[in-house]
């Protein structure tokens, strides 16, 4: 059975995704030894010869983001996500985000499940202090649980493709089914659509497996630095307005903050 | 980095709840292991179940709520020996982070 990791890279006028997503693939290749494909538009970018295999999209806008770090809004080209079955030349698949950092073997675990469709149900901040009860974990009105698209993995399999139909529907539809769960944000996000579509595939029963524990994150406040290989250091301010920083080793993390995250591989 | 970051890089003190924290999802996640097609969490509920279940072939739930066939005295050889490398490992890095200041 064919195994590999599929990244999704499109430029927008600040970040460099590409770069992004080829310093993710080579962390991929050190720690899980998986074949890397990229999903970009910009397939004559340098940065391409990293991946195995190069697959030429069409930029899909999903919207404009803020983002604090770059203190502005962002168009965000995120919407090509639900391609990800398709689009994906292996029987079984891992999808992750360009800004996932991959600093341990532990996704392998995720890999040796049996299961055809796995993500994370929750994610949880660096620091502890941010509060991700509302926006992060759980969203619309009746709130439901956020799945979240970061990071998926999935078989080649019915119910991973219902999965992805589902998402493939829910974007074409984005402004029926933001009213119907009650979203307040007009931008189009995937991890929106991914919960709608497991909780539709499921029945509407929420009864879904996810990968086992938190979805580690950064929160663009943050500041990240690199420490040594796969060593990381976050500094943040508590809620008590005080400077703290913490570190990692060999914990893969989400990390929100962008430009932090291109200064660290552009020194690599 | 310019100066004002630079103070507070150097004033910053070490979180040591959210490092312990920190810690505690980063050995549970890697507790983790597959069995005889099952996801095991190698902890004392699942050594405890397979310290009562009798010799011979027994149906457990995995963590996906799967009924899978195993074999207890391997499976809980298995979780043992992950267990005590997971415990033994966190025990090291909680002991190197308390250094932190």
């Amino acid at each position: 059975m064919s195994v590999g990791a599929l990244i999704f890279a499109f430029n927008n006028e600040q970040t460099n995704y590409v770069q992004m997503a080829a310093w993710c693939a080579k962390n991929i290749k050190r720690h899980l030894g998986l074949s890397t494909a990229v999903v970009t538009n910009d397939v004559d970018n340098p940065d391409c010869s990293v991946f195995e295999k190069v697959i030429l999209a069409e930029s899909e806008c999903g919207g404009t983001r803020y983002f604090e770090d770059y203190a502005e809004s962002v168009t965000w080209y995120n919407a090509g996500r639900t391609d990800a079955y398709s689009l994906s030349p292996w029987d079984q698949t891992l999808v992750l985000d360009a800004d996932y950092v991959v600093a341990s073997d532990q996704l392998a675990t995720v890999l040796s499940s049996q299961q055809d469709f796995l993500c994370y149900r929750s994610a949880s901040s660096i620091d502890q202090n941010n509060d991700f009860s509302n926006g992060n974990n759980w969203f619309g009105n009746p709130a439901i649980p956020i799945a979240w698209a970061t990071v998926m993995m999935f078989r080649k399999s019915p119910h991973a493709r219902h999965i992805f139909d589902c998402m493939n529907m829910i974007k074409q539809h984005w402004s029926h089914y933001r009213e119907l769960y009650g979203i307040d944000r007009t931008t189009y996000r995937n991890d929106y659509a991914l919960s709608i579509a497991l909780n539709i595939v499921s029945g509407h029963t929420l009864q879904t497996n996810y990968i086992q524990g938190n979805l580690i994150s950064t929160m663009p406040a943050h500041k990240f630095s690199k420490l040594g290989e796969d060593r990381y250091r976050v500094d943040y301010v508590n809620k008590e307005g005080q400077s703290r920083w913490t570190q990692t080793k060999n914990i893969d993390l989400h990390v929100m903050g962008k430009k932090d995250l291109e200064a660290i591989i552009a020194t690599n | 980095m310019d100066t004002d970051n630079l103070i507070s890089y150097a004033r910053a003190r070490f979180d040591h709840a959210a490092a312990r924290q920190l810690l505690k999802e980063k050995y549970s996640a890697r507790m983790l292991f597959p069995y005889n097609g099952g996801m095991w969490r190698a902890d004392p509920t699942l050594l405890v179940l397979l310290a009562t279940v009798p010799p011979g072939d027994a149906v457990v739930l995995d963590l996906y709520e799967t009924p899978v066939q195993v074999n207890p005295e391997e499976l809980r050889g298995i979780a043992m020996q992950r267990w005590q490398e997971q415990m033994n490992a966190w025990h090291l890095e909680f002991a190197e982070l308390s250094q932190c200041r």
